[in-house]
């Protein structure tokens, strides 16, 4: 009982951030979405031990085990999108694996030559 | 009635997430998304009965109440990993940014030259990051979330299924560098993947996830004009 009771409370000090970061930038018009914000609201909050992290790890926890679940919703809404697959198939999958490759040459690359005295793992 | 529809499709993609995810804990293989199997059963489903999307909204709004405090949650892990992002302080930042701005700039620029609408353009951007902060750089732009969703997850699918392979090709050996790229290129499914390379992977990539989602939004604003 007493569990439930933290993780409801926690959750709304979560929920509490996002919404006074939603508000800001609804408030300025910043062209930078609200969970984006509270993300590194809550990383300051912490690091400045304003919020200690017994105040949310449990919910955070929570949240975040079972964070795939909020996405099923949204990709339900892909029931009204099919077309866009069948007709544009190749251009997107194009898309997708050349923008995979690149970003990963260019981040590999970065650090190995940041790092390079660091022993390499034989995958 | 209202209230019953309600009902039953929280109901349904409710089982359905717990099915799926049974599964995948037990086979545990990278084709076995759970967002892709649980949304084509509730899809199914909803088709199956003959019942319009519009009618999934009323739901679909309860359920994600959660998702604004669950994604602001993603601060914790990053503090818990604090100590590797001071000691990578520079590797993190440098190859992050290099990582999410090219990934931006290529996917946007083949689909725009492809000859895809607009909005698909605008929802292809963000696919390197996680879900939610995709769907709200896509919202911003007059993208479409679903769809910013399911680039999202074939991004992550095909870095989770080929990502160490191109990197060993691409003679990516250092264990801090794999998971980065990881991290980078293909969120949580790539962290997933990194994570049986070993802890270190798995801690760089969740970092990298994190914080490629923050500088992809604050990229978003010039590369979309860029496209425009």
């Amino acid at each position: 009982m007493m569990k439930v009771f933290r993780l409801a409370a926690q959750t709304a000090l979560l929920w509490g951030i996002y919404w006074v970061c939603n508000r800001f930038v609804q408030a300025t018009g910043l062209p930078i979405p609200g969970n984006v914000i509270g993300v590194a609201v809550l990383f300051s909050l912490l690091c400045f031990g304003v919020v200690k992290l017994e105040h949310v790890q449990e919910a955070a926890d929570f949240l975040l085990k079972h964070l795939v679940f909020f996405f099923i919703p949204i990709a339900v809404g892909l029931m009204d999108w099919g077309p866009v697959f069948y007709d544009y198939g190749l251009v997107l999958l194009a898309a997708i694996v050349a923008s995979s490759l690149i970003p990963f040459w260019a981040v590999g690359f970065i650090t190995q030559r940041l790092h390079r005295k660091e022993k390499p793992c034989t995958p | 009635m209202y209230s019953l529809t309600v009902t039953f499709t929280i109901v349904i993609t409710v089982c359905a997430y717990v099915a799926c995810r049974a599964l995948y804990l037990r086979y545990g293989h990278p084709l076995l998304n759970i967002v892709v199997l649980s949304a084509g059963v509730v899809i199914a489903i909803l088709a199956l009965c003959r019942m319009p999307y519009a009618t999934y909204v009323p739901g679909r709004d309860i359920m994600t109440l959660l998702l604004g405090p669950a994604t602001v949650g993603l601060a914790v892990p990053l503090y818990r990993n604090r100590h590797l992002l001071r000691k990578y302080a520079l590797a993190i930042v440098l190859s992050v940014a290099a990582g999410a701005f090219s990934a931006m700039v290529t996917a946007g620029l083949i689909a725009r030259f492809g000859g895809l609408p607009q909005e698909v353009v605008m929802s292809i951007v963000p696919k390197g990051v996680s879900i939610p902060f995709a769907i709200e750089i896509a919202r911003l732009y007059d993208g479409i979330p679903a769809l910013a969703a399911a680039f999202v997850v074939a991004t992550g699918t095909l870095g989770s299924l080929m990502g160490a392979t191109f990197l060993t090709r691409l003679g990516i050996t250092n264990p801090v560098a794999r998971g980065l790229a990881l991290g980078t290129v293909s969120h949580a499914q790539g962290t997933a993947a990194a994570l049986m390379e070993g802890q270190e992977q798995g801690s760089m990539a969740g970092l990298a996830m994190i914080l490629a989602g923050i500088l992809t939004a604050l990229f978003a604003p010039m590369v979309m004009l860029l496209l425009n």
